[in-house]
């Protein structure tokens, strides 16, 4: 069972689709009570940082979330803005973050860019898996998806980089500690690829 | 209550409650195959000399025109083998129509996009109102009457023959063909689609919106008035040659990229779940056994081959549920409503106004006259 | 590496989709749900859903609409239409939309694109310049076209990205429907002011447009409406993308001439 943690934030409905598409039960919790005995969860998210922080701060879920994720070592996949509200804390905004993952989310070093590129990186790019399996298997070669963001992920620990991508030099497009997973892009929101993995993480 | 019983030729049996099997225990289906339709029907050198006589009165009547026929393509199989021979073995310049009634699927305009391109031919699209064609369809739903997919043929048609009339068309090609629908659905799982007063009567009873839009006819217009009246005909080249399905559709995929369906009729999302779901669950009518003996009669299909594939619904639960959904999200209702469509009491098309009678005269008088063979009963 | 984004526009107008010509003459499509299903089976890149009556009509956009169409995507959606306030693009981000884009309100208030960026950040925030030719050059509308703002659509441009806003939209109305190529100059008289992602709308009639724009300007939106729902000569309406394979190879030729 897939759990979907539903604090105001992110494509639930598109995530909830695909699961229920390809026949794994997912639910959604808007309450503590909701969440507590979830096995799986998704933390979805988009917008600013601190909105996001806030957001989920307000659902009265934050207590359980931590309790599931750090104290039962429930697996968890936190998208886009969820997962860089895993990181200790971020440029874009005032709040701490969550601290799953040992990191911080910074702008992206516009002098690193070589060519007049943009921010937000917006559309499809690439990803270099670091490692093969987990929820990028079958998705070490050849896999692309949507990405819509203007801050990136810095690891502390190299091996805690799942993926890289690259945007103005390589960023850390996936990353995974354990059972704590996060993905800077939107599988929600990325066909085929995105699919595959949604269907791995409901496997790990 | 009969009991039950299936034809030992084909795979028709008593879910079709007028059916009549003879001593050795053969349907009428395939007598009236064996009976009215096989005499009939040519598609060696006699085929060919009539269909090379119907191609030059077609590119007669079209001289100097933009194109000489409409053909009527829904991105399925015979629509799409009609207008890759009418254009490369008839030396035809027809004009591809589609009516989109809002259910196409992905593969269907792929493979309109795909025929369409390579055969270098033009393409005409009538969309149908959306608002109009969902309240007539939740019409349909609400009347409890198995033929609910009445709206988007019976627009299929009406829309056709406008377009003839406005241009002076004088020739429709369609893919209907003996080879896959010499035995037809029994009226009983599928009344006659153009019949409008039945149309008409569903609507006022269960619609809640005038159709303005919506393209009508009705039985007189396109049997009588049309073709008598106008001099549109309506052909169907594929009875004139040796069409066989699986051969048809290799050459389809080897030469034009098209795309294949699960099932005959699944070009349209909602046709899918009324042949693959709504029927077969709610009335006990699975068309699968109409085609597939079609199939059987006509050496493409063995009687085994098709019991085998019946043993299985046409669509799985997971797909099922998918499209229930679907189809209630479209129609603008919950999943509840339309389960509570679903458990409602069927009806059949009797208990509405009809011209079932008007037909019954008209199909003895042109089998009579031997102007239609075998048809629908 | 990023790759070029080739994107669907769909018209939403009185509930149905529709497309126009000049920002006129609206020509039935059909219903924007079958649309957005054939789309999503397509693998398009990205879709934007624009309702061109909820400005003009001042009324509030369509929410359930909106809520069905994100519950169908699998790509990326942009919406725009009557949005003129920070809740409304909380809102409709929150029913599962990944981009907002405004047209007049961020003309006539260009502030709200800073406050939209506080809210749900500055990825979310589109900006859509409707540019038809003005007295002195080209110059930015609004209001489907009917209404001449003095602005010059590269200075605007250039004002709107210092604001906070993550995409700019610019759609040629004099291009629109017409099929005949996008408006390259205007292009590269905006391009060379601002550095955020731009997406350029408004005469695309077939891919050869779609890779002269990347040819020219490498990583660029080229946004679509006529060319994915027509064919033909008589513009009959056919859902239709380059399949995967195809986008492939148009983006890794254009790309590679750079």
């Amino acid at each position: 069972m897939i759990t979907i943690v539903d604090y105001g934030l992110g494509n639930i409905e598109a995530i909830a689709n695909i699961y229920r598409r390809l026949d794994i039960p997912v639910r959604r919790a808007r309450t503590a009570a909701q969440l507590a005995d979830a096995q799986r969860i998704v933390l979805p998210g988009v917008g600013a940082f601190d909105w996001a922080m806030s957001r989920l701060d307000q659902s009265g879920m934050r207590a359980t979330l931590d309790e599931l994720v750090i104290g039962q070592s429930r697996p968890v996949l936190g998208i886009c803005v969820g997962m860089q509200m895993m990181a200790r804390r971020s440029d874009e905004g005032r709040c701490s973050g969550l601290g799953w993952i040992d990191g911080e989310v910074r702008a992206f070093d516009e002098s690193s860019f070589t060519q007049r590129t943009h921010l937000p990186h917006m559309g499809w790019n690439h990803i270099n898996a670091q490692r093969s399996g987990g929820i990028l298997a079958g998705l070490e070669q050849d896999a692309r998806f949507y990405f819509l963001h203007s801050y990136c992920f810095e690891a502390h620990r190299d091996q805690d980089v799942l993926a890289r991508t690259d945007y103005g030099g390589a960023f850390a497009s996936a990353v995974q500690r354990d059972h704590v997973h996060g993905v800077q892009f939107h599988p929600e929101k990325s066909h085929q690829w995105g699919i595959q993995l949604l269907r791995n993480f409901a496997a790990v | 209550m009969r009991p039950y019983q299936i034809c030992t030729r084909c795979v028709m049996d008593t879910s079709d409650s007028k059916i009549d099997f003879d001593a050795s225990g053969v349907c009428d289906h395939c007598r009236t195959f064996d009976e009215q339709i096989v005499p009939n029907w040519h598609t060696g050198e006699e085929g060919r000399r009539q269909l090379q006589a119907l191609t030059e009165k077609i590119k007669l009547a079209g001289r100097g025109k933009d194109f000489d026929c409409i053909i009527g393509m829904s991105g399925g199989i015979d629509s799409s083998y009609l207008t890759c021979i009418a254009k490369q073995q008839l030396g035809l310049r027809p004009l591809v129509f589609h009516v989109d009634a809002g259910w196409n699927s992905q593969e269907a305009v792929n493979n309109i996009e795909r025929l369409v391109d390579k055969l270098g031919l033009d393409l005409y699209t009538e969309v149908i109102d959306w608002p109009e064609m969902r309240d007539l369809q939740l019409a349909y739903f609400k009347a409890g009457v198995p033929h609910i997919d009445t709206p988007q043929d019976h627009a299929f048609f009406a829309t056709m023959y406008k377009f003839a009339e406005q241009h002076g068309v004088k020739h429709i090609l369609t893919g209907a063909n003996y080879s896959t629908e010499c035995i037809r659905n029994p009226i009983e799982w599928m009344y006659y689609q153009s019949d409008s007063i039945q149309l008409e009567d569903i609507h006022r009873q269960f619609g809640s919106m005038p159709l303005h839009n919506f393209p009508t006819t009705s039985i007189l217009r396109h049997k009588i008035w049309l073709p008598y009246v106008k001099g549109i005909k309506v052909v169907r080249p594929l009875n004139y040659i040796p069409y066989h399905k699986a051969e048809a559709m290799q050459l389809l995929i080897d030469d034009f990229g098209w795309q294949p369906y699960p099932q005959k009729h699944f070009e349209s999302r909602f046709t899918r779940f009324y042949e693959g779901f709504w029927l077969p669950r709610k009335f006990g009518f699975d068309t699968r056994r109409v085609q597939f003996s079609s199939l059987i009669v006509t050496g493409q299909m063995t009687r085994g081959e098709a019991l085998a594939k019946l043993e299985s619904p046409a669509l799985d639960d997971a797909t099922v549920r998918q499209e229930f959904e679907y189809v209630a999200t479209k129609l603008g209702i919950s999943t509840a409503e339309l389960q509570g469509y679903f458990d409602a009491p069927n009806k059949t098309y009797k208990d509405y106004e009809s011209q079932e009678n008007f037909y019954a005269l008209g199909a003895r008088a042109m089998r009579l006259f031997g102007m239609e063979l075998g048809g629908k009963r | 590496m990023l790759q070029p984004r080739i994107i669907a526009c769909l018209l939403v107008h009185k509930g149905g989709l529709y497309k126009t010509v000049a920002f006129a003459k609206p020509k039935y499509v059909g219903d924007p749900l079958n649309a957005v299903r054939i789309f999503n089976e397509k693998e398009v890149d990205e879709l934007m859903v624009l309702d061109i009556d909820a400005t003009r009509e001042q009324r509030e956009p369509d929410y359930a609409l909106i809520r069905s169409l994100a519950a169908e995507c699998r790509m990326p959606l942009s919406y725009g239409g009557g949005v003129h306030d920070v809740d409304q693009f909380e809102r409709i981000v929150s029913l599962g939309v990944e981009k907002v884009a405004v047209s007049a309100a961020a003309v006539n208030d260009p502030s709200l694109i800073t406050a939209a960026a506080e809210r749900v950040g500055r990825q979310s925030v589109v900006v859509v310049l409707d540019v038809g030719r003005g007295k002195r050059g080209p110059e930015i509308k609004t209001h489907n076209g009917q209404r001449a703002t003095g602005l010059d659509p590269a200075d605007f441009a250039a004002k709107v990205e210092s604001l906070g806003a993550g995409e700019i939209v610019l759609n040629s109305i004099d291009r629109d429907g017409a099929m005949q190529g996008y408006d390259l100059p205007l292009v590269r008289a905006v391009r060379e002011r601002v550095s955020l992602p731009l997406t350029v709308l408004g005469g695309a009639g077939s891919l050869q447009h779609i890779a002269a724009l990347v040819r020219e300007f490498g990583i660029i939106g080229a946004a679509a409406g006529s060319l994915f729902v027509f064919k033909g000569v008589y513009r009959a309406v056919l859902i239709n993308y380059p399949s995967r394979d195809d986008k492939a190879r148009l983006l890794h030729d254009a790309l590679a001439i750079r």
